[in-house]
């Protein structure tokens, strides 16, 4: 198990909560850079996820950054940097290299915070420390059991038309985009149904607005105010150390 | 005052249910002491699953209906009507989860969290039971279903009959006064039906609790044990939700029986020889007298032909060196156990997965899928017949044609979803049908059918056959197998284990226990006095005709008017036990 695993879910989606709503106030790029490094770091070595897994994990963040980086650089005016083939200016390149950076950091926690979080106990912690309603979190436990099986689903609905597809001249099946929309709607049927017999099988077991006592609690501890202390510290001392070294930037780092 | 103090786990007086599509089922009055179990029998569509919906609460709570009449479990009455501030007069689904064990017919939905124990945790929970307590009662409800190697695995990793015993764990976890069983191994394939059945034996006596089980596959239930491996008391419902018979299934009367086979029910070995050949019947003398069944005419030309194939996915294939030809006009059967990698072939042999290894050559085949359900894209049973198909007269008259032929004709107008099982597997044959492939590849199409439809699909299956396509079909059922194929290929440990008629294999022991197959008391007896594979299945084949005959008698004498009103409404058509007419 993990360092990162052992800490307390609703404290660690709370920091998480924190790490990004700072993020927000800040678009020093060498601050979030630094930011974004520690991030990587905690999702290495706090949460175990490791080489190639920790890539394929960033790609969606990356491509949104990417993508926000682009419009930034080539859309915002201020000083050019370059004129052809496209117009980018100083101003967007910095900009947008923060707000980039800023889906960054919180893409990296994110992915450390899933990978060491188990979904029944980010759920049983929610309703023990955050007090949600037992209902929606074991209804939403249900749920994420149900998005596990989707891929199957899908392949089955895919299958079930591909056996009844006219034929090519070679004798593969044709189906067109139509297919693919009715394959969606015909997944879609299979989940509402599914969703109800699931439902009913919570209620048969008892899940209701009633007290209810929990087998396997989700600890909270010290350990876990130590966390929430550190990270605090941490954040802040990237920070400070940001402003302070502003002053000593190129000019042509500086937001 | 009653002076014992434990009330009865179930009490039901003049209980009534009429569902939004007018069907119901009803009247109907019952009392449980503890620990005494029922077995609800009727045809599909009869209402069963709708009553154990009431019994709990489920319906109309959860599944809107018109509810007459009081139903008390442990002493608490359920809440079927609203009261005034629009809570339930009574108590609600989840209030009688500490007395009411539910499982029900699907394995995936029956189970929502993600790991074995703390689903068998989560009602203890919900119920309030201490801590402390949990562990103990999770590990000896796991223990008692013979899931205790399961509890540490995740949920989604589990096969249907794992899920369906981890679910009996959670039902009979809080010590429930009553199980509610909804034919929990209907869904399965062979190796889970097995493991469940086992289960719920077992749980079933060691429990203590009163049991209503909704079943039809009775001869398997039974097993070798005939009537006495079955609940005691039977309730048999009719086609309109009423009444028939309730008693001591010994009592059962010889008509009733025959009345039972006539509604599509699969009994007990012993009954089922009683009611088809009348109390001095003698099974093996019938048998032998049956001339057997007309040689298939083998086509030439566009065999289906699998050659060096290896399937499954990484790492290694769960079958190789699978050489197999299919020719137009045979029936083919493929029998193994769970996970032998019989679904995995056929969706290999249909195109629809590549091979690990070989060629799979001959023209595309039709294939119906186990669950042709997962496959519906069309909101009504005309539309999906015609999938695929090109728009215009022809296609209108062969869809009408494929309906017709399957029966359907009544449903064309209704969704997909809404069908029963049966006519789900009627549907899937009819689609795959309608396209006209010369072979057509089918996965268990007759898992989870009452008598009826079984004899029904296997029929349709051989007169595919008999038109010239080459039908090769999955089956954990051996009397199916016996019933419709010409040759057997058994599969097993990793490879085509035999290529042999089905009279050779239940013959064979070594190879029947190589295959983990069991054969059935009923079809052993038959096997043993006829010559040859042929005279088998004109054999199984003439039982059936007597069974549809029955069933034609019943329709005859006057209970052709619960078929047809089936669909009526039922609340105030008759009295509870209504008298057998024939």
């Amino acid at each position: 198990m993990t360092a990162l695993a052992e800490r307390n879910p609703t404290v660690k989606a709370g920091l998480l909560l924190a790490v990004s709503l700072a993020t927000v106030v800040l678009l020093d790029p060498v601050t979030l850079a630094a930011l974004y490094l520690a991030g990587v770091a905690v999702a290495r070595f706090g949460a175990g996820v490791r080489g190639r897994a920790l890539l394929l994990a960033q790609v969606p963040f990356w491509s949104f950054a990417l993508g926000v980086l682009a419009v930034n650089a080539l859309s915002r005016p201020g000083t050019v940097l370059l004129d052809s083939p496209v117009r980018v200016t100083q101003e967007g390149l910095v900009v947008g290299l923060g707000l980039a950076l800023r889906g960054l950091v919180i893409g990296a926690l994110t992915v450390a915070f899933l990978a060491s979080t188990p979904p029944r106990a980010l759920m049983v912690s929610l309703t023990q420390h955050a007090r949600l309603s037992p209902r929606y979190a074991y209804a939403l436990l249900a749920g994420h059991r149900m998005l596990a099986g989707l891929p199957r689903h899908w392949a089955d609905v895919r299958a079930a038309q591909a056996v009844r597809a006219p034929l090519r001249r070679d004798g593969t099946p044709r189906t067109g985009v139509a297919a693919l929309g009715r394959a969606a709607f015909a997944l879609l049927v299979h989940q509402v149904r599914a969703s109800e017999r699931v439902a009913l099988a919570l209620e048969s077991r008892g899940l209701s607005d009633r007290p209810r006592t929990l087998w396997r609690p989700v600890p909270l501890d010290r350990r876990d105010a130590l966390l929430a202390v550190g990270v605090v510290v941490a954040v802040a001392a990237v920070v400070v150390a940001g402003v302070l070294v502003a002053p000593l930037l190129p000019p042509w780092l500086r937001v | 005052m009653r002076a014992d103090p434990a009330p009865d786990p179930l009490d039901v007086r003049g209980l009534e249910v009429v569902l939004p599509s007018g069907a119901g089922v009803g009247p109907v009055d019952l009392a449980l002491a503890p620990g005494e179990e029922v077995l609800l029998l009727g045809p599909s569509g009869a209402g069963k699953s709708t009553l154990l919906h009431a019994l709990h609460g489920a319906v109309p709570q959860v599944l809107p209906a018109d509810v007459t009449g009081c139903v008390r479990v442990a002493g608490r009455t359920v809440g079927t009507t609203r009261g005034a501030d629009g809570s339930w007069a009574g108590a609600a689904v989840a209030d009688l989860a500490d007395a009411v064990g539910v499982l029900a017919q699907d394995p995936e939905t029956g189970v929502c969290l993600p790991h074995a124990a703390e689903e068998v945790a989560f009602p203890l929970e919900n119920v309030g039971v201490p801590p402390h307590v949990i562990g103990p009662a999770v590990a000896a409800a796991l223990d008692a279903t013979g899931a205790g190697h399961l509890a540490g695995r995740r949920t989604d990793a589990l096969s249907g009959g794992e899920l369906q015993r981890v679910a009996l764990a959670a039902a009979l976890a809080p010590g429930p006064a009553l199980l509610l069983l909804d034919e929990p191994t209907s869904m399965l394939d062979g190796a889970g039906v097995t493991a469940v059945r086992a289960a719920l034996a077992t749980a079933r006596t060691a429990s203590g609790a009163a049991c209503v089980l909704v079943e039809h596959r009775l001869d398997d239930l039974a097993g070798e044990d005939g009537l006495a491996g079955l609940p005691a008391r039977w309730v048999v419902l009719d086609r309109g939700g009423r009444v028939r018979y309730d008693g001591p299934a010994r009592d059962l009367p010889a008509a009733r029986a025959r009345e039972l086979v006539a509604l599509g029910c699969w009994l007990p070995h012993d009954v089922e020889e009683t009611a088809l050949l009348g109390p001095d019947g003698d099974l093996p003398a019938h048998a032998a007298r049956i001339a057997p069944a007309a040689r298939r005419v083998l086509r030439d030309g566009d065999a289906l032909v699998a050659a060096g194939l290896a399937v499954g996915p990484p790492p290694a294939p769960v079958l190789r060196d699978v050489d197999l030809v299919l020719r137009r006009g045979e029936v083919v059967a493929l029998v193994g156990p769970n996970g032998s990698g019989k679904s995995t072939l056929l969706t290999c042999l249909a195109r629809l997965a590549p091979p690990r290894a070989g060629t799979v050559t001959g023209p595309r085949a039709g294939f119906v899928p186990q669950r042709p359900d997962a496959g519906w894209t069309r909101v009504t049973v005309r539309a999906e017949v015609a999938a695929g198909l090109p728009r215009g007269p022809g296609t209108d008259a062969r869809v009408a044609a494929a309906l017709d032929r399957f029966d359907l004709t009544p449903l064309a107008g209704q969704h997909p979803h809404r069908l029963s099982v049966g006519e789900q597997r009627r549907l899937g044959l009819a689609a795959a049908l309608v396209h006209d492939r010369a072979h057509l590849l089918a996965d268990e199409p007759t898992a989870g059918l009452d008598r009826h439809g079984t004899t029904t699909t296997l029929r349709a299956l051989a007169a595919a056959a008999a038109e010239g396509r080459g039908v090769l079909l999955s089956s954990h059922d051996l009397r199916a197998v016996a019933t419709c194929a010409d040759r057997v290929l058994v599969v097993a440990d990793g490879r085509v284990l035999a290529d042999l008629d089905p009279l050779a294999l239940l013959r064979d022991d070594v190879l029947l226990a190589a295959a983990r197959l069991r054969v059935p008391p009923l079809l052993r007896r038959v096997a043993a006095a006829v010559h040859d594979a042929a005279h088998l299945r004109g054999a199984l084949t003439a039982l059936d005709d007597l069974a549809l005959g029955l069933a034609g008698d019943l329709a005859g004498a006057g209970g052709a008017d619960d078929v047809r009103h089936a669909e009526e409404p039922v609340g105030s058509t008759g009295p509870g036990s209504v008298a057998v007419a024939r």
